[in-house]
């Protein structure tokens, strides 16, 4: 496991460009619910947009290449890697960070205990691992303070935050560590206007620092404007991939609720 | 939830910074319930029973907390962690039986060493730790509740210990084990000093390692920390580890105080173990909670023990007045929340909100009201 202490500086494998992420024939069923069928595409680095209408099956898709789910069949591969993701260590190790649509906090632990959750800065004693938690409080506040999210106190209780702030949390932890593959799910959903403008600015600076960002959306208008590609699905099928610079919202919407395919 | 209001408005949350002080005052008051409870037993007790304040008394009152404490410090773990051990008293049987039957067997032959007692003393650990680990390995591989697994073992563990000792007490252990279990150093029993020392290292094991973070977050979800990346399977099976060995290391030593150890001796245990975690103000919903407030809790439930023996109140009241107060210190708890809920939402909003605020504004649009929710 993680037994490595975290390094107090985001990572040095700074976010070496990946080539390209892809999926092969990847499947996954609950029991009748046939959530994803036959996906096959491929992404690349910069900002990748998915759309489409709920239970789609975006989520679903996140979680199998953040090594939450399996899927049934299929194969996944980062640039010449192939990828055997049977748990969030194997993503993690392979460099892919993400930001659950339901968060994944803890609620009685403060935010830096959630930000720093599996990867605790520690030192050997006595066989124990201790935890050095001013250090990751001073961390948390740096990393927070780089993705402009203003939170007084790191040592509050992530259940007393409001739902954006909450989801500020879930982000500093994804953005945290500098992988070069950041997946997020619906970051914004429960955002204000200014909230969400802070937030599309640092997934922008993510995307010009070179990293592979897959974001789930459906603030359409916002992610045509700054995607580099946009992958619309529906029923578990991917049904248009596009340049968001040849298409519109009429199009996108068509194919989402299945008037065009 | 109308009270807390009340009282949130009566302290002043919201207000400038000169009536938020009463806030702390308030959230410090309820950190120390417990404490000030104990406080108030002491000196009720003191004042109405007669040698209540002596050194026999306090030694007394140590001596018949520790062994039941070392089960609710494994206890308060297991429910940090949003578990339940129900078997802890079983095991308290049969760990006190299994080195019992050990150590009586070895001082018939002759063998007064206190080798034996410190094998005895091992025995127990062990099948505590064994009976823990079972536990666990069965909670995390098939995927059961805690409450029908260790409700099982419960019924597993006492058949065992029945069995070990045909049903009847095993007396006659070596005199080593009597002094463990009935020396004092300084008037402070060797037994309650093994079990604070335990709390002292538990206390640090909770707050200050990894071990413990996880215990916490895991009671507040499982799936967070699942995703987080932890070996959820292997931290199972060390708490329920731990929980079994104290529980047997507790057997251990309730056999060597009575001189003697038997299938029963654990009836009771249960009940007060789980009493003096919730007394503490751990909730049983897991996610948070402290190990001095189990301390806390169990010299509660000694001194009310030991202060109806000294009134004279008839020993059939206590159980009737532990299950109330467990009851009780769950209400209590429960409101403590809600109030403190309510309070540090009304800091939080003053203080938190701005979070995302990309410069200076104070961007709480819809933020600060969903707290509340
Ligand atoms: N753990 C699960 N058990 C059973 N069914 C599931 C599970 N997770 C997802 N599903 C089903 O799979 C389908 C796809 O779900 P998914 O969460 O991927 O949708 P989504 O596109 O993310 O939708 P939304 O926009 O609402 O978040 C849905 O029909 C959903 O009910
Ligand atoms: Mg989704």
């Amino acid at each position: 496991m993680q037994s490595k202490t975290a390094p107090s500086q985001p990572a040095g494998n700074s976010g070496a460009a990946p080539t390209e992420l892809r999926l092969e024939g990847v499947s996954k069923s609950y029991g009748g619910v046939r959530a994803l069928q036959e996906i096959n595409t491929t992404f690349r680095s910069g900002l990748t947009g998915i759309i489409g209408d709920n239970g789609a099956g975006k989520s679903t898709m996140m979680k199998i290449l953040s090594g939450v789910t399996r899927p049934d069949t299929g194969t996944i591969t980062l640039g010449e890697k192939a990828l055997h993701l049977t748990s969030p260590v194997d993503a993690r190790l392979s460099g892919i960070e993400s930001l659950y649509q339901d968060l994944a906090l803890a609620d009685t632990l403060d935010i830096t205990s959630n930000i720093f959750l599996g990867r605790e800065m520690t030192r050997s004693f006595a066989g124990l691992r201790v935890l050095q938690d001013r250090a990751m409080a001073k961390a948390a506040r740096e990393t927070l303070s780089q993705v402009n999210i203003r939170i007084p106190d790191v040592a509050v209780p992530v259940r007393a935050l409001s739902g954006g702030q909450r989801q500020a949390v879930a982000l500093a932890r994804a953005v945290r560590f500098n992988a070069p593959v950041v997946l997020l799910d619906e970051p914004t959903a429960a955002l204000g206007p200014r909230e969400t403008a802070a937030v599309n600015d640092i997934i922008g600076r993510l995307v010009d620092s070179g990293r592979m960002v897959i974001i789930v959306t459906h603030d359409i208008p916002a992610i045509v404007g700054m995607a580099d590609h946009l992958i619309v699905m529906r029923a578990g099928r991917i049904v248009r991939e596009v340049d968001p610079r040849q298409t519109n919202q009429e199009e996108l919407l068509a194919y989402m609720v299945g008037s065009r395919t | 939830m109308q009270q807390a209001n009340m009282l949130q408005r009566l302290f002043g949350a919201g207000g400038g910074p000169l009536e938020r002080t009463p806030n702390k005052a308030v959230l410090f008051g309820l950190r120390f319930t417990n404490l000030a409870v104990l406080l108030i037993l002491l000196v009720f007790f003191a004042l109405s029973a007669p040698g209540f304040l002596s050194l026999v008394s306090f030694s007394n009152i140590l001596d018949s907390t520790s062994v039941f404490l070392l089960l609710a410090l494994g206890e308060t773990f297991v429910i940090f962690a949003g578990g339940i051990d129900l078997s802890v008293g079983s095991m308290l049987s049969l760990g006190g039986v299994a080195s019992a039957s050990y150590m009586s067997e070895r001082f018939a032959a002759g063998d007064d060493g206190v080798l034996t007692t410190v094998v005895g003393i091992l025995i127990a650990c062990a099948v505590g730790l064994l009976g823990g680990v079972l536990n666990g390995v069965v909670i995390a591989y098939m995927k059961l509740d805690p409450l029908i697994v260790t409700l099982g073992t419960l019924g597993i563990f006492l058949g065992i210990a029945d069995l070990i000792s045909n049903g009847l007490p095993v007396g006659d252990l070596p005199p080593a084990a009597f002094t463990l279990g009935n020396g004092q150093f300084l008037h402070v029993p060797y037994v309650a000093i093994i079990a604070l020392g335990f709390a002292a290292v538990l206390s640090f094991v909770a707050r200050k390692t990894r071990f413990g973070r996880y215990c916490y977050a895991i009671g507040a979800s499982q799936e967070s920390v699942r995703r987080a990346g932890v070996n959820l399977n292997r931290h199972t099976i060390m708490l329920y580890g731990i929980s079994g060995a104290l529980a047997g290391l507790a057997g251990m030593l309730n056999a060597a105080h009575f001189s003697s150890a038997s299938s029963s001796a654990g009836a009771n245990a249960l009940l007060v173990a789980i009493a003096a975690v919730v007394i503490g103000g751990t909730p049983i919903s897991g996610g948070e909670g402290k190990i001095w407030g189990t301390v806390i809790g169990a010299l509660i439930y000694t001194l009310l023990d030991n202060g109806f023996v000294l009134m004279g109140i008839a020993s059939f009241w206590q159980l009737v007045v532990v299950g109330a107060l467990i009851i009780l210190a769950v209400y209590l708890d429960e409101y403590q929340r809600r109030l403190r809920l309510t309070v540090g939402i009304s800091r939080d909003t003053e203080g938190v909100a701005p979070a995302l605020a990309a410069d200076g504004a104070a961007g709480q649009d819809s933020t600060g009201a969903k707290a509340s929710a």
